[in-house]
């Protein structure tokens, strides 16, 4: 492909290359040995934390949320220095797509699986998606120094998935050091170098972007072809923006300024680009002035998944959380929010997030960071409604949106294929959970003789509740998930309604599946019960489908609340108390007469299943 | 009208469940008095109160640990620094296990008209855990000696929803008071305090305390019953046969002032607060040194009088709708339709021309109408 021998030369010595790993197999721990064996960072950099998760929330979590890349110096027993780009990838179903632009990024890719746990379904996805990319996959055994490793199971599981030679597999671990000189020289040996020209027009993939205050948008790239400099005027395919490259660079411990990127480097630039929402994932730059015929493949749109209403706790918050969503959807811009009403919980805004995570977090980082407190209303999917007669289709993201009954011809939604790998010995149990979820069964085939693979297609709003966690409990942490959009498909949905002493609470209102619908309004209301404390009347709690009741609870009148002794040394600590006490009512919606926590609004997140 | 108060901050022992300021012992009374008379000239000189003060309290503490003319020279010290009425109601807090005939005879000679007695349960094993140093026995025995040596306003302090209180071991308390010819009763729900050895306790497990189900069995018991034997309750926790309704309690209930001596005592003084410091070794330093032994204070501001008076006012005889249109410029009623209309649906409050006040059924539920009407 290139006809530039100078490039050619120069990227022969540079590897680029990500990790893929199931969460909790090491990724990092590993990432962080890389750099220190390289003398990226010393050991004592490390002491803090591992290097790649620089949220206070990925720590956390122990889940890599956002896309970071490093570059190392290797010199290789061969005599010649490399220099290896790491491309850090996402290890959530929610960001699917984000990984699968990574990966684009790379000619290889380190496959990590625990010794001690075999290879997940996260893995699995992940691998395919680095296949479909044609990355060179280099597969490493970790913790093999662990009591309980598996190393001959699990590297036989390897074998099978990947067609492999036994000889190819790297036992390791991470954390002892054990196998980290041989991952180095195998990226270097099995990785090819990246091809492309450096004098062909730029074509540049944005791998991730960040939003720094001071400068806008920072993308993170891959030059494939042609050669970015300070002072170009590039233009992002995608939206035909243009924008002048003002500083670019590669990514070491921090940002080096190189002034140029040339076909084969991964590194940053900064264009002055004041919103994110203009460097999409995956989108291609190029020059202004000689565009590239055709962007790089795979780009597309991120969808939201998920929808929830989120509201200030006290009503003159709204301005205050709409400059926060704004700045956090600087950072984030898979966010999706415009505003909305609600009769119970008045001025708020309906969001769309890639998944239950990213909703969780962006609940967190709005708490945390812009110090929120916010009502987050229950998480539903999109909906298409369509209507009888005209046959319009309508999308709903709201429950409350729903029209009447009457005026419906049919209510489709969104289904997915879900792919789960478990021990063989949870397979009747998750089976049983699918179907508990609709879920419809596809096939099952095994990894190794102890491990199953098995499909279903099964609708979305099945899978954003506690899925996940049932999933993880049957089998106690061994299944793994992951799922694809699949299509949208008609279902018996209905409209179900919470009213509180009569008044129906349309935040609370959920579409769910006609057959489970007694079951679902009858632990709502029971849930309810526990979350809303007792108040000085009772509250009737019910669900009802249309017009008709069909569950009910009472949370009875509160029996007492009184302070026993007031005297004089008494009254300012009972007044300060009281004031207290108000404070803390805030924190509450109040409907017709009825006080509602926070907590109650995301009940059904929380119901006995 | 105003009323005066000092807290005679010391105890034999200190009970688990209180957590008001004192100090077990006596070594330091010689200079509590000194200090207090000091104390008591110097805001006498200060304020120069032309008021009458109609009611004067001895509370604690335990002042009935004082003899009296101990207990004399402090009100000697209260009657020429401020105007008290000839009739004033005076208290003195007795533990049933600290008097004797001769000294119940004494205090009614200085003019000591009314007693309260902690006795809390007629029960031993009740006694026991509340670590009181009396037992059933003397706490009647106490009484029998207020009664010989003349008092006839006896008030007495009990405790309801102790841990495993039945309302049959409950309702013995109250048959026992009455049958001791008691003018008054005060009957308290447990309440835990934080910084109490009974706190530790909960803390720790070894004592569950009463449900909110059967808390609010025993108080709907007391209210009964005390109604049945002509008790009017007249403030969340106290009950008096007629014309005998505490008149120095009532000063707070009814938002007025007063002037608070010895060490945590507060005073409220043209809507100014201030308390003074819980400890006796920094309240006599702070007096011998010439100055007030305050460790604190507020002006009130017209919210916190608001917010006070609907709290204070609530809990006993009622807001006046009149009297607080003249204070706060606005009708309760007005202010606060909705809520005071459905409470008054629900029998929660009962609403008259001139006249907010709780129910029975209201008095259990008195903070959460307070939140909601503050």
């Amino acid at each position: 492909m290139s006809d530039n021998s100078e490039t050619a030369i120069f990227m022969q010595y540079i590897r680029n290359f990500c990790i893929i790993a199931h969460i909790d197999h090491g990724k990092s721990t590993l990432a962080d040995r890389l750099l220190e064996t390289t003398g990226t960072i010393t050991s004592r950099d490390l002491i803090v934390n591992q290097v790649l998760d620089d949220m206070a929330l990925e720590q956390e979590r122990g889940i890599t949320i956002k896309l970071h890349a490093i570059q190392m110096k290797y010199q290789h027993t061969d005599g010649h220095e490399y220099t290896l780009n790491l491309i850090d990838t996402p290890g959530h179903v929610d960001f699917t797509y984000e990984v699968s632009r990574s990966l684009n990024a790379c000619e290889g890719a380190i496959l990590v699986v625990d010794a001690t746990q075999g290879v997940e379904a996260q893995t699995i996805s992940n691998l395919y998606l680095a296949v479909e990319a044609g990355l060179e996959i280099i597969p490493v055994v970790n913790k093999v120094d662990l009591a309980s490793a598996m190393v001959d199971t699990v590297s036989q599981g390897i074998v099978d998935l990947l067609g492999c030679e036994l000889s190819d597999i790297i036992p390791a671990s991470a954390k002892s050091g054990i196998g980290i000189q041989e991952i180095l020289a195998a990226v270097v040996e099995r990785v090819p170098p990246p091809q492309g020209d450096s004098t062909a027009p730029l074509q540049a993939l944005i791998f991730d972007s960040v939003f720094d205050p001071y400068r806008g948008a920072i993308v993170y790239l891959r030059v494939v072809a042609g050669t970015l400099k300070e002072g170009d005027r590039i233009m992002f395919m995608n939206n035909g923006k243009v924008f002048e490259a003002e500083e670019a660079g590669v990514l070491l411990m921090k940002k080096r300024r190189t002034g140029a990127l040339t076909a084969g480097d991964v590194g940053y630039m900064i264009a002055g680009v004041k919103d994110v929402a203009d460097t999409n994932v995956g989108d291609t730059i190029t020059h202004a002035d000689r565009p590239a015929a055709e962007p790089l493949p795979g780009y597309k749109v991120v969808k939201p998944m998920v929808f929830s209403g989120l509201y200030p706790t006290a009503s003159e918050q709204y301005e205050e959380l709409r400059d926060a969503l704004a700045k956090l959807k600087l950072n984030d811009s898979s966010i999706l929010y415009e505003p909305e009403t609600s009769v119970a919980l008045g001025f708020g805004f309906r969001c769309g997030f890639l998944g239950l995570l990213h909703m969780e977090i962006v609940q967190e980082r709005l708490e945390r960071e812009f110090n929120q407190t916010i009502i987050n209303t229950v998480p539903n999917v999109e909906y298409v409604v369509v209507a009888k007669e005209s046959l319009n289709r309508l999308v709903i993201d709201n429950p409350s949106l729903m029209p009447e009954l009457g005026k419906i011809d049919h209510i489709e939604e969104p289904f997915i294929t879900a792919q789960i790998i478990t021990p063989a010995e949870y397979l009747g149990s998750i089976m049983k959970l699918c179907m508990d979820r609709r879920g419809v069964y596809m096939n099952t085939t095994y990894i190794d003789p102890t491990r199953a693979d098995v499909h279903y297609e099964m609708p979305l709003s099945e899978i954003i509740f506690d899925f996940y966690d049932k999933l993880k409990s049957i089998s106690r942490g061994y299944a793994s998930l992951d799922y694809d959009f699949k299509e949208y498909r008609e279902s018996d949905l209905v409209k179900l309604d919470i009213l509180l002493n009569g008044e129906p609470v349309d935040a609370l209102s959920s579409i769910v599946h006609r057959g489970k619908s007694y079951d679902w309004g009858r632990r709502l209301c029971s849930k309810l019960k526990t979350l809303i404390p007792r108040q000085m009347f009772e509250v009737v709690i019910q669900a009802a489908i249309g017009n008709k009741v069909i569950a009910r609870d009472v949370v009875k009148a509160m029996r007492k609340n009184v302070i026993a002794k007031c005297y004089g040394g008494d009254i300012s600590r009972k007044r300060k108390l009281l004031e207290k006490q108000k404070e803390g009512k805030k924190r509450m919606k109040q409907v017709g007469n009825v006080e509602i926590p926070q907590e109650a609004f995301l009940a059904v997140l929380s119901m006995e299943q | 009208m105003p009323g005066l108060y000092v807290h005679v901050p010391f105890c034999e022992t200190k009970c688990v469940y209180c957590d008001f300021y004192s100090v077990e012992g006596m070594d330091r009374e010689a200079a509590f008095l000194t200090r207090c008379v000091e104390e008591i000239d110097r805001r006498g000189d200060a304020l120069q109160a032309k008021e009458t003060f109609t009611s004067v309290f001895f509370g604690g503490g335990t002042p009935s640990l004082l003899r009296a003319e101990q207990l004399g020279a402090l009100l000697s010290a209260l009657r020429r620094n401020f105007t008290v009425a000839e009739d004033a109601e005076t208290t003195v807090e007795c533990n049933p296990g600290t008097v004797t005939r001769g000294k119940l005879e004494d205090y009614r000679a200085l003019g000591v008209n009314r007693l309260s007695f902690g006795v809390q349960s007629f029960h031993d094993d009740d006694l026991r855990f509340l670590s009181r140093i009396h037992t059933a026995r003397e706490a009647e025995d106490g009484i029998a000696l207020a009664r010989e040596a003349g008092f006839e306003n006896v008030n007495l302090d009990l405790m309801f929803s102790l841990p495993g209180q039945t309302p049959a071991r409950w309702l013995h308390n109250l048959e026992r008071a009455r049958a001791l010819g008691t003018t008054h009763l005060s009957c308290y729900s447990l309440t835990v305090e934080k910084g109490t050895p009974l706190a530790v306790m909960v803390e720790r497990g070894e004592v569950r305390t009463a449900s909110e189900d059967s808390d609010a069995q025993l108080y709907e018991l007391t209210m009964d019953t005390l109604a049945s034997w002509g008790f009017a309750q007249y403030e969340v926790s106290n009950y008096a046969l007629e014309g005998y309704a505490c008149r120095h309690n009532l000063t707070y209930w009814r938002h007025e002032d007063y002037l608070g001596f010895g060490p945590s005592a507060h005073s409220t003084w043209k809507r100014r607060r201030s308390w003074n410091v819980s400890s006796i070794r920094a309240w006599a330093e702070q007096i011998a040194a010439g100055g007030d032994a305050f460790s604190g204070g507020e002006d009130l501001t017209d919210a916190m009088l608001r917010a006070e008076h609907i709290s204070l006012r609530l809990r006993s005889e009622g807001i006046r709708r009149s009297v607080f249109q003249k204070m706060f410029g606005s009708d309760i009623v007005d202010d606060n339709p909705a809520l005071l209309r459905q409470c008054e649906a629900s029998g929660l409050l009962e609403i008259s021309d001139d006249f907010v006040r709780l129910t029975r059924k209201g008095m259990l539920v008195c903070e959460e109408i307070c939140l909601g009407l503050t």
